[in-house]
């Protein structure tokens, strides 16, 4: 077990360089491939009122005329050691992790995606549980209730539940229990170290917003992998070795269903940042979707950079855990 | 004044308007408890000296700047009374009363001396900055000298830079040694005495006064670009934490004397602003009673329009005052075709008046079709139609195609149009106006740019608007005091083109204009003065370089949980300084 | 699987049957026609299939038929409100759906053109995916060893892009006209090139699952030994036998993909105005809550998601279920 945490913390490390490395060739590449030279690449990143002789000192400073593998080690010696930006009246100091400078907030990118962090993991971290549990279940009671009312229903709606847009229910959802009903009113985020009650009062109709399409997913894919396991031999042996029925359910049929539903999980948290961007729109909580879309309304490029990479590198870890996790739970795959 | 956005000067009627006497008993109204519709733009709504509670603010995008010597927006010219004393400024009541120019910081109104070059003001000798030290005619003079450097604080009017001798001063950032304290053209001959030199006389100095430029900001404490965060305070509150991008918030300054700033109060224990939230959902929670104020202040949006028209309760906590305001789009005279001016009068002909009212609210609740650059509550104004504004209000696409011709596009033309995309009535106008030029010929792209760093980033940086072809730009503007000249002047003098912060999008240098605009400002007579403003008028009219929409009219609503509230005409929008909670 | 067998459908009736006692050859059924068979019977899958035929219908020749979408109706608004005058958002017989507030554009023709839009990118964003993604899976499985775990971890490095995050970063940094392309062709290629380029894995992992079971099938080694190279087993032999999962993992990756494009207009990234999107509609719907003074106006284009998303899932659901023998239903 020791040895596969290794192993996948390496391959982790290695994926991480890789990714950064795409991404950094993306920004840097593609609107070199566009068309625009260093020039004007470099006036996108100066912020206001940008003079000729502002933009000449970032497009220097920034070395944005340099070819791009200097520009990358640059910016990796910057996660790691920290920069240097010369602002035009000042030269700031960003600090390790350094993942860029905003010429336009004056400000390094870092602290303020970390201030915004927070928010977004406590709405996917807790709609992921929601919709994991929520799915999960509402799928093995349809399946082992096949045909059913209960089956049928809840398959209906499952079925609604992906073909609808998060940010159409995520507004249902606040029109009808926020503003006409007020069952949870004034929905703002509130830390979790200030007030645990209103964190989570404030964040439940986003979570249910950004769950139901994915519980609806994953009752399908439970339910049909639970048929499929229940249908298997062994588990008619377990039960005529005279196991009690929630034996037979929880240990044999539900432990073998469940394993693709993590692989698919794994899969499925890039699709997780996507929603949680939408349902932050969807509720104004200031979150890692928000700043995305404020830097792109800016034309803010630090910004846009700096989160993508945050955002690549948040899939990247929770994939590593995700992987652990499965190990823990079939030992085959750790050989 | 303050433009773009919400500055209501209104000046209502001639003879309140250069009223510089301190103000006598104004007309309140008697005051109800939660007043009625439109109660609030006539009297003060539900008076109290009660304290307490938290003032919630709620906008759109971000504040241009917190910092005064960098804002230009007419709410931020409100806002800023909250924690900063500029030496001169409005008069908190409601009405004509509101148009009254008084001392602040200054003692009594400025004394003009040696023929009029000069204006000599004593500021208060017991005023006091949020940690104690006391405020000095020095302060003042550094605020004023700091808004010479653009390129540190690209917003706001240029008219010290204009009126004072000594305009090429490069400014206190730059070789700070050698350039701190070193504008000639103001003195301070004694810790309480400031003295502005100039180089024309200039009859309405009083109002350049009331600019928040003026507001002091000690030499010792200013960080140039960051100073925003935290400006030191002279008013009632003072600034606790500004989380960029997200809120600010401002707790009671204990070193205010109430005394010294009877136009602001202290009432709230806590003010709060919230940034960035959707406009709509802003008006949901201000129905709702989560947020107290809308702080743009150019009025609700369509859905709550809709909502507050349609229920006789919550039409009675609305007001729906005239703001002073001109809703238009500047016409880039550098963008070409744009540069000849019968392809400007083009989209002046097609444009369909009609639907662009429509977009801001239709005549009830957005005003009434402009057909002249200046609202008809500036000082001086005619009524003349140069575009068939008001006799084809469905635009007139024959005429836009002769004019086509004109120009030498007989097949039209492509351009830019840039606009504010978190303000949903001016997404509609952008929309608007490109279906309306569509049928001429006149192909538009639409840029949406967010409205905290519109004038300082993009339509206000007049390279960034040759670069992107951006043709035709949305804005609002109101006067930045009463008369023609606080309207005209930094719109369309060829002198106010700056490199960032720009207000004269259009870019006009039009020495007809520019020659009635210095006639005016050296005239001293109030009468011939206000003869000028239809002349400017009409030329820029001809000039083809304003689109002018509506004279703007702003439904507000009025949260009951507030007290003390009025419009302040010259805002045009609720007095922020005179808010409290019930 | 084994190879399929040549069939006629007549060997279905009783005479026909009886005819094949007398002499006539005994066909059986082809797996394709089985599972057409098996498909027909699912009535819910073929009401999805009928709905996507006439979904395509409208995306090809409904922008000639409709109004045109841009033109503003003014006289049908209430200027004060911004609502259609009449109810049900001013449904008449001039407009059968309706007109959009402030602007008074014709509902129907907004809707039709933007079905067009959706199903435009969609499909070409799924045809990028599934064809990157069948060639890379097909490789990896088959081949294996280094190629295969090559493919596999830069399938791992795909996944970890979120792609919506993405997708709006690159809306941002790509200047306005770009490639020979600007506006919205240069929007849709860019959707296409972001959807294509970064789902691919999603069809490639299950392909390459695929082509391991079946590398070990015997009919693959019969091929080798008759002396086939790689390629051609590859694309002869192991292709056909892989249609089925292509389709229908195809079939249910369009859905997927029209929510994604609706998500980027809905945060004006997507399609720019006034180009009618169904993401862009429900954007101004909801963001400018004009779905508080005209209801259909967020009803209309939430339904048009709704039912083609709904309808390419049943028919997947039921083509999968049709053309795999083991699924329960």
């Amino acid at each position: 077990m020791f040895a596969f945490i290794i192993r996948r913390l390496i391959a982790t490390v290695l994926l991480l360089i890789v990714v950064s490395m795409i991404t950094f060739a993306i920004f840097f590449l593609v609107p070199r491939l566009a068309g625009q030279n260093s020039y004007q690449l470099a006036s996108q990143y100066v912020g206001r009122n940008p003079t000729r002789s502002a933009i000449l000192q970032v497009e220097q400073r920034l070395g944005l005329n340099a070819p791009i593998y200097l520009q990358y080690g640059r910016f990796l010696r910057g996660i790691v050691v920290g920069a240097h930006f010369n602002s035009g009246t000042s030269t700031a100091y960003c600090p390790p992790p350094c993942f860029g400078y905003s010429f336009k907030n004056q400000q390094p990118v870092w602290p303020m995606m970390i201030s915004d962090v927070p928010v977004t993991a406590s709405l996917a971290a807790g709609a992921a549980i929601l919709w994991l549990s929520g799915g999960v279940a509402i799928g093995v009671v349809s399946a082992l209730r096949r045909g059913t009312l209960f089956d049928r229903f809840s398959m209906g709606v499952a079925l609604a539940g992906v073909s609808l847009p998060i940010f159409f229910t995520g507004l249902i959802s606040l029109a009808l229990f926020s503003y006409k009903w007020p069952i949870f009113p004034n929905v703002q985020y509130v830390e979790i170290t200030q007030n645990p009650l209103l964190w989570a009062r404030n964040l439940v109709l986003p979570w249910i917003t950004l769950a139901f399409l994915y519980a609806a997913l994953y009752a399908r894919l439970t339910r049909a992998g639970m048929l499929e396991t229940m249908s298997e031999d062994y588990i008619r042996t377990a039960r005529a070795k005279g196991l009690p029925e929630r034996t037979v359910i929880v240990k044999h049929g539900l432990r073998a269903a469940l394993t693709p539903i993590v692989t698919i999980f794994g899969m499925d948290l890039g699709l997780l940042l996507g929603g949680a961007v939408l349902t932050e729109n969807t509720f104004g909580l200031h979150g890692l979707g928000q700043f995305t879309i404020q830097a792109i309304q800016q034309q803010d490029l630090p910004e846009i950079l700096g989160v993508t990479m945050l955002a690549a590198f948040f899939i990247v870890v929770a994939n590593l855990v995700v992987d652990i996790l499965y190990a823990v739970v079939d030992p085959r795959v750790r050989h | 004044m303050k433009r773009r956005g919400t500055i209501g000067l209104a000046a209502v009627t001639a003879a309140a308007a250069l009223i510089l006497a301190a103000c006598g008993s104004s007309s309140t109204k008697t005051s109800t408890s939660s007043g009625s519709f439109n109660s609030a733009v006539t009297g003060v709504v539900s008076p109290s000296t009660h304290k307490g509670g938290t003032l919630t603010f709620g906008n759109s995008s971000t504040p241009d700047s917190t910092d005064p010597g960098n804002t230009y927006y007419a709410f931020m010219w409100n806002f800023v009374r909250l924690y900063t004393m500029p030496l001169m400024t409005y008069k908190s009541c409601p009405g004509a009363c509101g148009l009254q120019v008084v001392p602040d910081l200054a003692t009594a109104p400025g004394v003009a001396g040696d023929h009029g070059l000069t204006w000599t003001y004593h500021i208060k000798p017991n005023v006091k900055f949020e940690d104690g030290t006391t405020v000095t005619s020095a302060d003042v003079k550094y605020a004023v000298e700091r808004t010479y450097d653009r390129t540190v604080l690209p917003n706001g009017p240029s008219y010290f830079p204009v009126l004072l001798t000594d305009p090429k001063y490069p400014g206190p950032f730059k070789n700070r040694s050698k350039n701190m304290m070193g504008l000639t053209a103001i003195t301070t001959p004694d810790p309480t005495t400031i003295v502005f030199h100039l180089q024309h006389p200039f009859a309405d100095f009083n109002y350049v006064a009331a600019i928040p430029q003026t507001a002091p900001v000690p030499p010792s404490k200013d960080t140039g670009t960051k100073y925003q965060l935290h400006p030191m305070s002279t008013g009632p509150y003072k600034f606790a934490s500004y989380q960029l991008n997200k809120q600010i918030t401002l707790v009671p300054n204990t070193n205010w004397n109430p005394a010294t700033d009877p136009n602001a109060k202290q009432l709230a224990s806590k003010v709060v602003v919230n940034l960035n939230m959707n406009a709509n959902d802003i008006d949901n929670r201000l129905i709702h009673g989560d947020l107290t104020v809308d702080m743009p202040g150019t009025g609700v949006q369509a859905a709550a329009r809709a909502r507050i028209l349609s229920s006789s309760s919550l039409k009675a906590q609305s007001d729906d005052p005239i703001s002073g305001f001109l809703w238009f789009a500047y016409i880039n005279t550098k963008v070409a075709p744009l540069n000849n001016v019968h392809c400007r009068m083009a989209i002046e002909y097609a444009a369909n008046k009609t639907n662009l009212q429509t977009a801001y609210g239709g005549p009830f609740a957005g005003g009434a079709v402009a057909s002249t650059v200046a609202p008809p509550n500036v000082l001086g104004y005619k009524k003349f139609d140069l575009y068939e504004a008001t006799s084809k209000p469905g635009g007139d696409v024959a005429k836009a195609k002769s004019e086509l011709t004109a120009c030498g596009q007989p097949s039209g033309f492509t351009t830019g149009v840039a606009y504010r995309s978190d303000r949903p009535k001016e997404v509609s106008a952008a929309q608007a106006l490109q279906a309306a030029l569509a049928p001429a010929g006149i192909h538009v792209t639409l840029h949406g740019y967010p409205a905290g760093t519109y004038y300082s980033d993009f339509a206000g940086v007049p390279k960034y608007v040759h670069a992107h072809k951006l043709g035709i730009l949305f804005g609002g503007w109101a006067a930045d005091w009463p008369d023609g000249y606080g309207f005209f002047d930094e719109i369309t003098n060829g002198n106010a083109i700056v490199p960032a912060g720009n207000t004269n999008i259009s870019e006009l240098n039009d020495p007809v204009v520019n020659k009635l605009l210095e006639q005016m400002a050296g005239t001293q007579n109030a009468t011939a003065r206000n003869a000028f403003t239809s002349k400017i008028d009409l030329q820029v009219m001809k000039d083809a370089v304003i689109l002018p929409e509506v004279y703007a009219k702003s439904l507000l609503y009025r949260s009951p949980a507030l007290s003390n509230v009025y419009v302040q005409t010259y805002y045009g929008m609720y007095n922020y300084a005179a808010l409290g909670l019930k | 699987m084994t190879a399929p067998l040549e069939v006629s459908s007549e060997a279905a009736t009783p005479e026909a049957l009886l005819e094949g006692i007398r002499g006539a050859e005994i066909e059986g059924r082809s797996l394709g026609q089985i599972a057409w068979l098996r498909l027909r019977r699912d009535k819910v899958a073929m009401a999805g299939g009928v709905v996507i035929i006439v979904l395509i219908l409208i995306a090809v020749l409904g922008p000639y038929l409709v109004q045109n979408p841009l033109i503003y109706h003014s006289n049908l608004i209430n200027p004060t409100f911004s609502r259609p005058n009449g109810p049900f958002g001013g449904i008449s017989a001039a407009h059968p759906f309706g007109v959009e507030p402030v602007t008074g554009r014709d509902m129907l023709a907004r809707i039709v053109n933007g079905t067009r839009v959706s199903l435009l990118i969609a499909v070409l964003a799924t045809t990028l995916a599934v064809g990157i993604g069948v060639v890379m899976g097909i490789i990896a499985g088959y081949f294996g060893g280094w190629v295969d775990a090559v493919i596999a971890r830069s399938m791992d490095v795909f996944l970890a892009f979120p792609l919506l995050v993405f997708a709006i970063a690159l809306v941002g940094v790509i200047p306005s006209s770009a490639f020979g392309f600007s506006g919205n062709s240069l929007r849709i290629g860019l959707l296409v090139f972001v959807i294509g380029f970064f789902a691919w894995p999603y069809m490639g992992r299950i392909i390459r699952g695929q082509t391991l079971s079946l590398r070990e099938r015997e009919f693959v080694d019969a091929a080798r030994s008759l002396g086939a190279r790689g390629p051609y087993i590859l694309f002869r032999e192991l292709l056909p036998n892989l249609v089925a999962p292509i389709l229908v993992y195809s079939t249910l990756l369009i859905p997927t993909n029209i929510l994604f494009e609706a998500a980027l207009s809905y945060l004006a990234v997507g399609i720019i105005p006034p180009t009618p999107s169904w993401g862009g509609m429900l954007s101004d719907a909801v963001n400018n809550g004009y779905y508080s003074i005209d209801p259909m106006y967020m009803i209309i284009p939430g339904m048009a998601i709704f039912i083609t998303v709904m309808a390419f899932n049943l028919f997947g659901d039921g083509l999968r279920d049709a053309l795999d023998p083991r699924s329960s239903r």
